[in-house]
């Protein structure tokens, strides 16, 4: 069992300066499973997910207790570069955010900083964006600025240009809430083809996408784990009243 | 009165008053025009604009001021040269990498600078800079091209430094996380990201510093040492466009040639402010910064 764990917190509470934002978390990760973590805004879900690949280091005044194993090893020990860890655990945010380059240059982006040559650079951003289905879309246009795309091949191809880093996780940061429908199901396709090669954990506002697409569920409420376990079970029996009050509309 | 006659009356009088520097603005182009025109019956636009003597006083006076037209660029130029590193890296170090209280402290700084009066700082260049750069270099003279340049760059460093940091700061956040997120380093964001979402509002920055620059007169008047002839080196004295007309003013005799003569020189003047601001308005419209608002 231990081996198929990816990720694990052990007693994790994060401060932003005097307010603490997580409280006492520990949890596991499995690898190759599309985790969801659901709960109402402020419950720390992003703030959880930003502490996996050290972005919250970004933020000035906040502060890490407990430790966080990536590989065994903890990911807010002295010795180990964050830049490392972000290469490795890739991130998709909120709103997609291409950069005001060319579609091929946006993929190109990561790779080029760990110094891939520029001859396997064409394979690799045809291959991401293969991955990510948006290969027929754009093959024409890869060098047209990414800025022309719609919002949910912008997404697309921000999860191309994560994968073209070939991480071993990719977080979601709520993905498709700023998309319509159908670019949604398209990412949650996307979502489960990926998950047979990659650790997925999903920040998500919408029920219905975690009950879709994840195969663990947790539900955080003010900075507290409150429950943690099979999405099927988390949906049709919670052990706790307050998932239950929550994943069925009465509060949230 | 009925109050809608009342709402007209008031729309009316705040566009009087916003119209009141348009008028102003336009009087003064008027007279510049109808001061300086008349010179051209007297010398050509080319002979003008290229000629290389610039003896006003002279009988038969010569008009030509290619020697100040230099003066002025080469000035502009050098100074720029100088006050674009400083001001951009400044603006770089304010807004991406300077903890808060150091940015506060810089910030201030650099806006005391720019509130220094020019006198001040012409007056530093001349007791300070110039006899340094005399001794240092074994020159005739420390009011030259470089002591100018210098001068002007201070000035210029200000207004470079403070729209290239609103520029940076205009760059929007998801551009950095990104970066960061694919596992680059500050340097790398700073270099690869930041800076060319940045580049229309630095371009703009850099051409409103040359504007500066060029109509500066004060500190070229006292610094860049007077010399209406063709430089041969950075370290001889040049008689930059604004120093002539403010130095020569008040000797040249009512509507005679000479003074028709400085007029003119202010309607080039005019031209090349008007140039650098128009080019600066373009560069910030065609190369709009992109911001994430693609949805």
């Amino acid at each position: 069992m231990e081996t198929n764990i990816i990720i694990k917190l052990n007693n994790v509470n994060f401060y932003y300066g005097q307010s603490r934002a997580l409280t006492d978390i520990s949890m596991t990760f499995g690898k190759n499973k599309v985790t969801a973590l659901i709960g109402p805004s402020g419950c720390g879900k992003s703030t959880l997910l930003r502490l996996l690949n050290r972005m919250n280091d970004l933020i000035d005044g906040t502060r890490v207790e407990g430790e966080i194993l990536f590989e065994d090893k903890n990911i807010y020990a002295p010795d180990i570069d964050p830049v490392e860890i972000r290469r490795k655990i890739g991130m998709v945010f909120q709103k997609p955010n291409p950069f005001p380059k060319t579609i091929y240059n946006n993929i190109a982006y990561g790779p080029k900083l760990t110094g891939v040559n520029a001859g396997d650079l064409d394979t690799l951003v045809e291959q991401s964006l293969k991955q990510s289905v948006l290969w027929n879309e754009v093959k024409d246009i890869l060098n047209k600025s990414a800025m022309n795309l719609s919002g949910g091949q912008q997404q697309r191809l921000c999860i191309a240009r994560a994968l073209a880093m070939k991480p071993d996780i990719l977080l979601m940061d709520e993905p498709t809430s700023a998309l319509d429908p159908i670019s949604t199901a398209k990412i949650e396709d996307l979502i489960e083809e990926l998950k047979k090669d990659y650790t997925i954990i999903i920040v998500t506002h919408n029920m219905q996408q975690a009950a879709r697409i994840s195969d663990e569920t947790a539900f955080f409420y003010i900075g507290n784990l409150v429950e943690y376990n099979k999405t099927e079970k988390i949906f049709t029996k919670p052990d706790v009243k307050q998932t239950e009050d929550y994943i069925t509309g009465r509060f949230g | 009165m009925t109050r809608q006659t009342k709402e007209i009356i008031i729309k009316y009088i705040f566009f009087l008053f916003a119209l009141v520097s348009v008028i102003v603005l336009g009087l003064i182009v008027f007279s510049l025009f109808r001061e300086g025109l008349p010179i051209f019956g007297k010398v050509s636009v080319k002979d003008f604009i290229f000629g290389m003597e610039w003896y006003p006083t002279y009988d038969p006076p010569n008009f030509g001021i290619f020697p100040l037209i230099v003066g002025s660029l080469i000035v502009t130029l050098l100074a720029t040269v100088i006050a674009v590193p400083l001001g951009v890296m400044a603006a770089i170090y304010i807004s991406e990498i300077a903890p808060q209280a150091i940015k506060e402290i810089l910030k201030s700084v650099i806006e005391l600078l720019a509130g220094l009066p020019s006198v001040v700082l012409g007056f530093f260049g001349m007791v300070i800079v110039a006899p340094w750069l005399q001794d240092t270099f074994d020159l005739p003279t420390g009011l030259n091209i470089i002591n100018a340049s210098m001068i002007l760059a201070l000035m210029a460093i200000p207004t470079i430094s403070s729209i290239s940091e609103d520029a940076l700061y205009a760059v929007p956040r998801e551009f950095k996380e990104a970066s960061y997120a694919l596992g680059a380093t500050k340097f790398e964001t700073i270099v690869q990201v930041i800076l060319p979402a940045a580049m229309s509002g630095i371009s703009t920055a850099v051409m409103l510093g040359m504007a500066r620059a060029i109509g500066e007169t004060m500190v070229v008047l006292m610094v860049a040492g007077g010399a209406a002839a063709i430089p041969e080196s950075l370290f001889d004295s040049v008689r930059p466009m604004p120093a002539s007309i403010a130095a020569e003013m008040g000797e040249a005799p009512f509507r005679s040639g000479h003074y028709q003569a400085l007029f003119a020189i202010g309607i080039v003047l005019f031209f090349m402010t008007l140039f650098f601001n128009l080019v600066a308005d373009y560069v910030s419209h065609k190369f709009r910064q992109i911001g994430s608002g693609t949805l």
